[in-house]
């Protein structure tokens, strides 16, 4: 307890029930229907994603301008009304949804990709490898990360690196990623150093279990509840901060729609065309409540004596 | 206890350390860099650039910045007009010795920059943080005695909508709405001010105007944390009151309220009162919107400039203050802890 | 516990804000300033009152409020005395050229009856402390034209001579402008140094108006000068700067009567702006930013068009094509909803205009000259290829970055995605990247991509302050200037017999000047490497009880701020 701030010790409670949730399966899956607000969030969540997944079929085209059609209210013909370039924006916000939920996929990925083997190693070996890895944790915990995102996105807007060039998705993905990655280590880390003295965990090892086949097959699952929880949660996370920097002018570039550029490209003139504000944001808000409650409810069903320890950080 | 604290505050400044080194490279190494044109002339002349880069620092190698930036160059010689003569001792004391250069911006030294927007951003931090909690206590508390109540159901509902909205959209639609839309129906005039912290017109403290002022940007950056902390507040209720020795109090046949006050209550805060001290930190960084929006004159927007134009020792001090208040506000996260909770020793 | 429903709190306010609305009164809301004081809303704090430092405008503007010059330049671009009790020229024998030596010496004469806000009177000797504070090769600053000065001489508490080493044609404006003031060498603290001296940030005022608050990152308050020199001027009493970072929030500000003076009007501001009784936008007579198409004519990511020919932009054919594929008349009216005034030559304002016809807008044309080029789109992806073009290998794909600035805003980053998309009918591909401007414009040792030549074809808006634009020709066109980091000329261009003529307009023979300027115009337009669009507008929003305000290309919008008046 001592060396880790406190922070972790609201994700510590999660990973105390580890051992319990070891039996999950059916059981999950059921308590987790009988959380209506987690029902309510797949519904919408889904609604979201089908509908970014079918934009091509909208017979709009979402980068071509249409003079004679701009700043339109929402009518029959345009529902959410057009933008400055006479574009329909309801066709601008399916193809946006695509992008920012692209974001919050791969920055779960690259969090999970990093968080989740360091928290394994630091927890199954302990010792040094440990204190320098926590170390390492903890100085990305103690920058003041928004104020760091900024700076870094401004910079990537212009440094050129191949595959990350001009703030892309895959340039903001990283950037974000590159700061959510500590609470998958701690949580991970948490998980074995739990399990990893157990006797099981010993039994492999006697029948000459790698390291490597011991963390994977027999640790690694048990820390699949709370691993999932958080990367629910991170992903609605990324979403609200790649709008935030967009809304700072350091998000994903125009012409390329997300919702947090559509916003914030609005906000100058939002007085007169109001919806062009309004409806991003709405975006924005139905994604992040329908995340946050299958985050709930998840918590719920793989930890069935907590009502409720966490809900991000935003 | 006392061994702890002087060993966690002996890693402060380890980590400190490496943090700096960190940063100075990452800001110092972006690209653009404050020598290049802004605002009205496109580009910067040549020569200028010369007289600049000597002024700010900007012609010796990045190891020598960083040194002069930590502990200054008050013990060497420089070249101060450029001809490659040493021309005596250096001016500068570095951030050890409290001297965090000057803004490249306004050339005034940074820490009076910072001083004139710090204490009006904790100012709105502390108002923003004492709302929220105020309003959340209660509707944590009430609606964990009153588990699957209506009032339970909406204000949970409500607490997940409020973290749901990003702040800045938040502001954008309340601005729209109390400024652009609603006029007062006496006199005319838009129903809350758009922004500043005070109105032109007043001079010296007007509580009426204060409160005015604060109305929008503490309901932008509340709204937020209201949710969050409530909803953490009526877990760790319900945490409490399925705890044996409540139950104990109730059938011993304390009054339910007695209970839940003297008992409940208490222990229910103590997570609260550490998550508190952890998020302060936070609400630096996320104000950022608040302040850009409601014309707020604090910190963040001073960083916000900062990364726009560059200006590396203003963006540097900001960052190094930012991460040694996280790590401090941390340790006393912990100390509290331990303080408010006697069950918890550190060795 | 009384039980409390969230639906009736919802209906409260829902009912309040029924209610309220309801009681919206007409558009004659009551100015809420005060009636003898106006209110000016700028995005952030000016750095100091010495545009020198670090020029964003915001300093111009508050200096012009505070602090004279010799001279300065009105709306039309006329210079007109400040401190000076008369403009030197060769006619009255204020300039003298010395013909053997090529040097010239300006003799100034002050008036006599300006004081500092504190009683003293203003003399040669704040010139020649001003001048000497600049050139401190420790802590001074640079002005443009600085490095001509032999010497600053005084001949008398009210008049001095300047000694230049050679023809300096800008001498008129070089102490005044929107940039250059004189400062009081009684009060600023030499030992400070002139970019960092404390009365940078706490004025002793010799203009109309004295700081008197300035609370950082809120507002700044001014007072009327007691002392100024104009008799009856000024007539407002009291000027309050507030900072509002939010550009909608300014604006709303404005058409709320809680602001009367909103700088730097953008078009679609302007037409917003249009149908509110309480507002008004000033426009400049005179336009100094011509958005401009830059074409870098090395390849991408090199310096040197002879050794890395651009593969595609070092046909001229190709520029052409691009030029004649802009449709500026459609982008003047649809993102600059009019105000934009199409510009094709850099020689458009008083008294250097030089008669060049207007291109024409003819996509097909521009086809035609791709195809004569050598570039065709052969495999049917929409994208040209080189089938025989003379600047790059076969098969070379028709495809390049096209960047520009971020801080102009909405109507230049339309500009930019709809010239791609016209572009991209044509069968080239431009792949639009924003950045900032401190990033585009910066030095190559800074990563600055202009300078570094790291870019194919960007966009953006420059123009000459004053009325010479010899600086700014030779900045952008010299074959020294293409040097990296020497100047401006990042297109990487060069031709010979302009350079020649470029030398030959540094004297004060104007008909001289006028004829090369227009010489020069015409090989610019033979071979482009700049091409220019439209002038955008200069313009600025006040209330319409604020008289006399006028926008001025060549200063900032309280160049005349003595002569405003309230009804």
């Amino acid at each position: 307890m001592s060396e880790m701030n406190q922070l972790t010790s609201i994700n510590n409670e999660l990973s105390n029930s580890l051992t319990e949730s070891s039996t999950m399966s059916m059981g999950v899956w059921k308590r987790f229907r009988r959380h209506p607000g987690a029902i309510f969030g797949m519904i919408v969540l889904s609604i979201l994603l089908v509908m970014a997944l079918a934009a091509p079929l909208s017979p709009y085209d979402p980068e071509a301008s249409e003079m004679t059609a701009r700043y339109e209210a929402p009518s029959a013909s345009h529902i959410m009304g057009t933008d400055a370039l006479g574009r329909d924006l309801f066709t601008r916000i399916l193809y946006g949804g695509r992008v920012s939920l692209t974001v919050g996929v791969l920055v779960v990925v690259l969090s999970i990709f990093i968080g989740v083997p360091v928290g394994a190693l630091a927890g199954y070996y302990g010792g040094t490898v440990d204190s320098v890895l926590m170390r390492i944790t903890d100085a990305f915990l103690s920058l003041p990360s928004f104020l760091v995102l900024i700076l870094l996105s401004a910079i990537l807007l212009e440094v050129k690196i191949p595959y990350l060039e001009g703030n892309s998705v895959l340039t903001i993905s990283f950037v974000i990623g590159v700061f959510s990655w500590t609470t998958f280590a701690r949580l991970v880390r948490a998980a074995f150093l739990g399990i990893r003295e157990t006797e099981f965990v010993a039994a492999s090892r006697a029948l000459g279990g790698s390291d490597m086949r011991i963390m994977t097959r027999h640790i690694l699952p048990n820390a699949i509840g709370p691993i999932i929880v958080e990367a629910t949660l991170e992903f609605g996370y990324a979403i609200i901060e790649e709008s935030g920097l967009s809304f700072l002018g350091f998000g994903i570039q125009p012409p390329t729609p997300s919702w947090g550029n559509l916003l914030s490209n609005a906000q100058d003139y939002f007085v007169k065309y109001p919806w062009l504000a309004i409806f991003p944001g709405l975006m924005i808000f139905l994604s992040i409540i329908s995340i946050n409650y299958i985050g709930d409810g998840l918590r719920d069903a793989f930890d069935p004596n907590k009502v409720l320890s966490k809900v991000g950080e935003v | 206890m006392t061994t702890y604290i002087l060993r966690r505050l002996i890693q402060t400044a380890g980590l400190l350390f490496f943090l700096s080194v960190l940063l100075f490279a990452l800001v110092n190494l972006a690209p653009g860099g404050p020598l290049s044109g802004q605002g009205q002339s496109r580009h910067i002349d040549p020569d200028k650039v010369e007289l600049l880069k000597r002024q700010f620092g900007l012609d010796k190698p990045l190891p020598t910045q960083y040194l002069i930036w930590l502990v200054g160059n008050d013990w060497m010689q420089v070249d101060r007009d450029g001809d490659g003569v040493m021309d005596g001792y250096g001016t500068r004391l570095g951030i050890l010795r409290g001297d965090f250069g000057f803004s490249f911006r306004t050339r005034q030294p940074v820490l009076t920059e910072i001083g004139q927007r710090l204490p009006n951003t904790i100012y709105l931090t502390v108002i923003t943080i004492l709302v929220a909690i105020l309003v959340a206590i209660p509707i944590g508390i009430i609606s964990a005695i009153r588990q699957y109540s209506a009032f339970d159901i909406s204000v949970t509902t409500f607490s997940f909508a409020g973290q749901a909205i990003p702040e800045f959209w938040l502001g954008l639609i309340l601005i729209l709405v109390f400024y652009a839309w609603l006029k007062n129906p006496f006199t005319g005039d838009p129903l809350l001010p758009s922004g500043g912290m005070t109105s032109i017109d007043v001079s010296g403290f007007d509580l009426g105007d204060r409160i005015v002022h604060l109305i929008l940007p503490v309901l932008t950056g509340a709204l937020g944390w209201i949710a969050w902390y409530s909803r953490f507040l009526r877990s760790s209720m319900l945490d409490v009151i399925h705890q044996d020795y409540i139950r104990t109090a109730r059938a011993k046949g304390l009054s339910n309220w007695s209970v839940l006050t003297k008992h409940g209550l208490r222990n229910a805060l103590i997570p609260l009162v550490t998550l508190l001290a952890l998020d302060l930190p936070y609400l630096f960084g996320g104000a950022i919107f608040v302040e850009t929006l409601f014309a707020w004159p604090g910190m963040a927007r001073l960083y916000y400039q900062a990364a726009l134009e560059r200006d590396y020792p203003v963006l540097m001090a900001v960052l190094i203050i930012g991460a040694a208040s996280i790590i401090l506000s941390n340790l006393l996260a912990d100390i509290l802890y331990a303080w408010l909770d006697p069950r918890i020793r550190y060795e | 516990m009384k039980r409390f429903s969230g639906k009736s709190l919802v209906v409260l306010v829902l009912l309040t804000a029924v209610l309220l609305s309801g009681c919206q009164p007409g558009a004659d809301a009551t100015p809420a300033a005060e009636s003898s004081g106006i209110v000016i809303v700028i995005p952030e704090d000016p750095p100091s009152f010495n545009p020198i430092v670090a020029d964003t405008g915001y300093d111009s503007l508050v200096m012009e409020l505070v602090m004279l010059g010799l001279s300065d330049i009105d709306a039309n671009g006329t210079v007109f005395p400040e401190l000076a009790a008369e403009l030197p020229t060769v006619e009255n024998g204020g300039v003298v050229v010395d013909e053997d030596t090529g040097s010239m010496t300006v003799t100034w004469k002050m008036r006599e009856d300006v004081q500092w806000a504190d009683g003293t009177p203003v003399t040669a000797d704040d010139v020649i402390f001003t001048y000497e504070s600049i050139v401190d090769p420790e802590m001074g600053g640079w002005i443009p034209g600085i490095d001509y000065i032999d010497s600053v001489e005084k001949t008398g508490d009210y008049s001095f001579t300047i000694n230049y080493a050679s023809i300096y044609t800008g001498y008129l404006t070089q102490f005044g402008g929107e940039q250059v003031v004189i400062w009081p060498a009684h009060y600023c603290d030499a030992s400070q140094g002139f970019a960092a001296w404390d009365c940078g940030r706490q004025p002793l005022s010799n203009g109309p108006y004295v700081l008197t608050e300035w609370v950082n990152g809120d507002h700044m308050t001014f007072t009327k000068n007691e002392k100024y020199f104009e008799e009856g001027k000024p007539s407002i009493e009291k000027i309050t700067v507030r900072i509002i970072p939010d550009t909608s929030v300014r604006k709303t500000m404005l058409i709320n009567g809680d602001a009367d003076l909103n700088m730097w009007a953008t078009e679609p501001m302007i037409a917003e702006l249009e149908g509110e009784p309480n507002v008004k936008v000033s426009q400049s007579p005179e336009n100094r930013w011509v958005v401009r198409v830059f074409f870098n004519l090395a390849a991408n990511g090199t310096t040197d068009p002879v050794a890395t020919p651009h593969p595609i932009l070092s046909d001229l054919r190709v520029r052409q094509a691009i030029r004649a594929a802009i449709d500026v008349d459609t982008i003047s009216k649809e993102f600059f909803l009019g105000y934009a005034k199409p510009a094709w030559t850099e020689f458009i304002r008083e008294p250097y205009v030089c008669d060049i016809p207007r291109p024409e807008f003819d996509p097909e044309a521009a086809a035609a000259l791709l195809d004569e080029a050598g570039w065709k789109d052969t495999d049917g992806d929409g994208v040209r290829e080189c089938r025989g073009c003379e600047t790059a290998e076969e098969g070379y794909v028709m495809e390049m970055d096209f960047h520009t600035y971020a801080e102009f805003g909405e109507p230049l980053e339309l500009t930019q995605q709809y010239i791609a998309e016209q572009l991209g009918k044509l069968g080239m591909k431009l792949n639009l990247k924003v950045v900032e401007g401190s990033i585009l414009w910066a030095a190559s040792t800074d990563g600055g991509i202009e300078q570094s030549g790291n870019f194919d074809i960007d966009i953006w808006d420059d123009g000459y302050a004053g009325v010479d634009p010899t600086d700014f020709i030779y900045q952008y066109y010299a074959v020294a200037s293409a040097e990296p980091d020497f100047g401006y000329n990042f297109m990487r261009w060069s031709n010979d017999e302009f350079e020649e003529l470029l030398g030959g307009v540094y004297t004060l023979d104007e008909t001289q000047r006028k004829q090369d300027f227009c010489k020069m115009a015409a090989i610019l337009e033979e071979e482009l490497p700049i091409l220019p669009l439209f002038t955008a507008v200069n313009a600025d929003a006040h209330s319409a009880r604020l008289q006399n305000v006028q926008s001025s290309a060549n200063d900032l919008v309280t160049w005349n701020a003595a002569d405003w008046t309230l009804k």
